[in-house]
């Protein structure tokens, strides 16, 4: 390989078709004499730019639908020279970080190696996460690189982190999330999942349906059956919350429901039923009344709000059980209606700060599917600025990359990227602060099912390709399909 | 076809080779390619004035009665210098079409290291080993034009073998029917044209480009009024001694369009043969821009790419050691911006 040329942070490397080479591999340039080197990443691979190249294949048959055939005496052997010069290839690469005495790590590219005496090899991936110390005491494997190397990462990479998984459909993006989300239980972190395809009650199972090792810290909560709230359980700024932002109360309306509201507290009289009659003799405008009831039935179709406390005790006890150990708290969105579904992730995120305002939970892991679905416009730089200050650090999981605001992106400290083929979808990745548009619109669009590639802090900002190791658990929430031998059950 | 390897050119070439090595090779600016038969080659002629006849241009009927067109081209190419010559590489191409299928045969390259010393020795090798009967009064090239002469020898040796192997079919040559200049003795061609007349082939030469001139007119300008395909002759030309014209001198436009160009059929083939070969070659050939088919295609497959060039300087470097450096463009070193480099200079 031979140093070519130099522009900006990209480095372009003449290689030869004895050497392999492929994308997202690492180089070291080294300049002995200035005893540094740099580390660069390959984005791109091209065909050098060889004059005559276009003649050579234009002569070569196929010839204007005729046969030309033909036989090449070649007594001096040049034609194996003819096709290692025709398939010499460039190697467009990105500068990463220079390498001093061997050691250092610095992320500067304002020198320049020599191009005649400059060394340059490849870095196999162990050797760079050494040197980039991409290393600590809860380690996390995230899978093989492409040179059957172990990827290790730190899990307190993810700790106050924002990160984002984002793939096309079926690369792998669930499979990720319950890698981290099982590696984060065993170091006995605190997770609440958002999950809306129901694809995460059966972390604590194994494939074949026996209990793994985080079986008792699995707890799955579905709203209206085993997680409910009480009226005496809610303040009165989370229901409004719900009310306005999950049931669209006009301002007038939420006026009268914050009078009807004090108005039963000071009676002791926070009950479902109790609240209904409220409304129906509370002297208002019909309007107004209307307004309120159709949010009062809204709340009360639901199933989630109930007057038994002892049936609402349950995402507290879970949420204490897993301070103690660990454990992961899922909440099964699947069967839910989209209001529905913002009325439990309301009350769940006022919950969450709740507690971690007043230090009943240290911090909390929370993963989020689709979030778009059923997270409120402001509650995004709410998750990224103050929710994280009081230790909710989120993970978001999409195939539609557009769905998350740009700031989101901005702000993330750690994307896991699966294959996108839609350049639009790449284009809104590729506005994440910690990474360049060109790996991720390179990298991204050749990366095979199951195969990630990491960016962020958690890689030392290394972007690096994995193939996300198997995880032992059952698979839940598979798509139904029509072509398939499952009989119809009778309901009747 | 059957063609043997030509066998000295291999051992004069990895001869001349081993003596350069651990040298250094300087890169040329531009790396020079040479077809041979280029006009500047051609051979001085009496100018043809004072003619007033007319001439009648010959109206062709294509022929398509299957008939093997054939053609030889060769070129040459330096690669670079070293401090005491040039290395050069020589290649050569055969092609023939019978029925819808053209068929090649391309040997080479030969790379040569032509010095001073070994000029004479490798020029004088390779025409003893293929023309036995040369006369000693030829002159021998300089330095520079050692390897068009050898890629001259290399293309007369493909036209003697293959005029020897096909048999009643059209052989077509790059450039003119001209004997007696130092490249071409006039024995060596009359044994060629001898041999094709013995096997039944009739030889069409086509030159890309004529200087010649009718009452101060090109000749190719003749037919621009007619419609093709058809052919004219060009008669009484006479050629400055010592050099000998052994074909008719026609001007041929086969296809519409602009181009016509000189075409020289042997001239002891009789008058009507002469355009029933023509007659013949559109009949069986791809003729565009009135040039046939099998004849570019030649020129194309032995003309040296400048990925070639890369690959062979790659091999001489890598086998004989040699240690490639950028020549200085004292143009460029001397007069900065305002030289305008080597290429250019010559003309300025």
């Amino acid at each position: 390989m031979r140093l070519y040329k130099k522009e900006g942070n990209i480095v372009q490397i003449l290689s030869f078709p004895n050497e392999t080479a492929e994308k997202g591999d690492y180089l070291l340039v080294e300049d002995a004499e200035a005893k540094k080197a740099l580390i660069v990443q390959i984005i791109d691979i091209q065909f050098a730019n060889i004059p005559g190249v276009l003649e050579e294949l234009l002569r070569s048959p196929p010839y204007r639908g005729e046969i030309v055939q033909g036989e090449d005496v070649d007594p001096l052997e040049i034609a194996p020279h003819i096709t290692y010069i025709q398939d010499s290839r460039l190697l467009i690469c990105k500068i990463r970080a220079t390498v001093e005495n061997g050691e250092s790590l610095s992320p500067s590219s304002s020198w320049l190696p020599s191009r005649s005496q400059s060394s340059i090899r490849r870095l196999p991936i162990p050797t760079l996460l050494k040197l980039a110390r991409v290393d600590g005491k809860l380690p996390i494997v995230l899978g093989t690189t492409k040179e059957t190397s172990l990827l290790t990462v730190d899990a307190s990479a993810l700790d106050g982190r924002l990160n984002i998984i984002t793939g096309k459909k079926e690369t792998g993006k669930s499979h990720l999330s319950k890698l981290l989300i099982t590696a984060l239980l065993h170091y006995g972190a605190t997770v609440v999942v958002l999950d809306l395809n129901g694809e995460y009650a059966g972390l604590g199972m194994t494939a074949d349906g026996k209990r793994n090792a985080y079986y008792h810290k699995i707890h799955v909560l579905t709203p209206a059956q085993n997680f409910k709230v009480a009226l005496k359980q809610l303040h009165l700024n989370e229901l409004m919350n719900i009310l306005i932002h999950a049931l669209h109360l006009p301002g007038t309306s939420a006026r009268e429901f914050r009078r009807i509201w004090q108005s039963l507290r000071e009676r002791n009289a926070l009950t479902l039923s109790e609240l209904g009659e409220a409304i129906r003799n509370w002297h208002c405008n019909q309007n107004v009344r209307d307004a309120l009831f159709s949010r009062y039935y809204a709340m009360v179709n639901s199933g989630f709000f109930t007057d038994n406390i002892a049936e609402a005790t349950l995402l507290e006890e879970c949420l204490l059980k897993a301070r103690e150990g660990g454990g992961a708290i899922i909440i099964d969105l699947k069967d839910i209606s989209t209001i529905d579904r913002q009325m439990v992730v309301e009350y769940l995120l006022g919950k969450l700060v709740e507690m971690l305002k007043s230090w009943r939970l240290k911090a909390v892991f929370l993963f989020a599917e689709e979030a778009h679905l059923y997270l409120r416009e402001t509650y995004w730089d709410d998750i990224v600025t103050r929710m994280r200050h009081y230790g909710i650090f989120t993970t978001f999981i999409t195939n539609q990359p557009d769905t998350i605001r740009e700031n989101i992106y901005r702000q993330a400290d750690n994307i896991f990227l699966f294959n996108f083929t839609n350049e639009h979808d790449l284009e809104t990745v590729s506005r994440a602060a910690r990474i360049d548009a060109e790996t991720v619109k390179s990298i991204a669009m050749d990366l095979p099912p199951h195969h990630c590639l990491v960016l962020g802090k958690i890689v030392k900002d290394f972007p690096i390709v994995v193939k996300v190791r198997a995880l032992d658990v059952k698979t839940m929430g598979e798509t139904r399909l029509f072509f398939t031998e499952t009989p119809i059950k009778n309901t009747s | 076809m059957d063609l043997t390897l030509p066998q000295r050119f291999i051992e004069l070439s990895i001869h001349s080779l081993k003596h350069v090595q651990n040298q250094t090779l300087q890169l040329n600016q531009q790396t020079i390619q040479q077809a041979n038969n280029n006009i500047s080659q051609e051979p001085p002629y009496a100018v043809i004035n004072n003619i007033n006849g007319f001439f009648k241009p010959i109206t062709l009927k294509p022929k398509t009665e299957e008939t093997i067109t054939a053609a030889v081209d060769t070129s040459s190419i330096k690669l670079g210098e070293t401090s005491t010559g040039i290395i050069t590489a020589i290649r050569g191409t055969c092609i023939w079409k019978r029925g819808k299928s053209y068929t090649y045969l391309r040997i080479g390259p030969f790379i040569f290291h032509i010095t001073e010393e070994n000029q004479k020795e490798v020029y004088r090798a390779l025409q003893a080993a293929y023309f036995q009967e040369q006369s000693e009064s030829q002159a021998q090239p300089n330095i520079m034009q050692t390897p068009m002469r050898m890629a001259n020898l290399l293309e007369k040796w493909l036209q003697q073998t293959l005029i020897r192997t096909v048999s009643g079919g059209l052989i077509l040559f790059d450039g003119s029917l001209t004997a007696g200049t130092p490249d071409t003795p006039t024995s060596q061609l009359k044994e060629i044209l001898k041999s094709a007349r013995a096997s039944g082939n009739t030889v069409l030469a086509f030159s890309k480009m004529t200087t010649l001139r009718l009452n101060g007119y090109l000749i190719t300008d003749m037919l621009s009024t007619q419609k093709p395909p058809c052919i004219i002759a060009i008669p009484e030309i006479k050629p400055k001694p010592p050099t000998v014209l052994l074909g008719e001198v026609y001007v041929a436009k086969l296809t519409r369009g602009n181009c016509a160009f000189r075409l020289d059929i042997d001239k002891e083939v009789p008058k009507e043969k002469q355009i029933e070969a023509v007659e013949r070659l559109i009949g069986n050939d791809l003729i565009t821009q009135s040039y046939p088919e099998t004849l570019r295609l030649a020129h194309i497959l032995c003309t040296f790419t400048a990925n070639e060039v890369i690959a062979m300087r790659h091999f001489i470097q890598h086998r004989y050691r040699i240690k490639i450096i950028e020549r200085l463009d004292m143009h460029r070193l001397l007069f900065g911006p305002f030289g305008k480099g080597e290429s250019h200079s010559e003309a300025l």
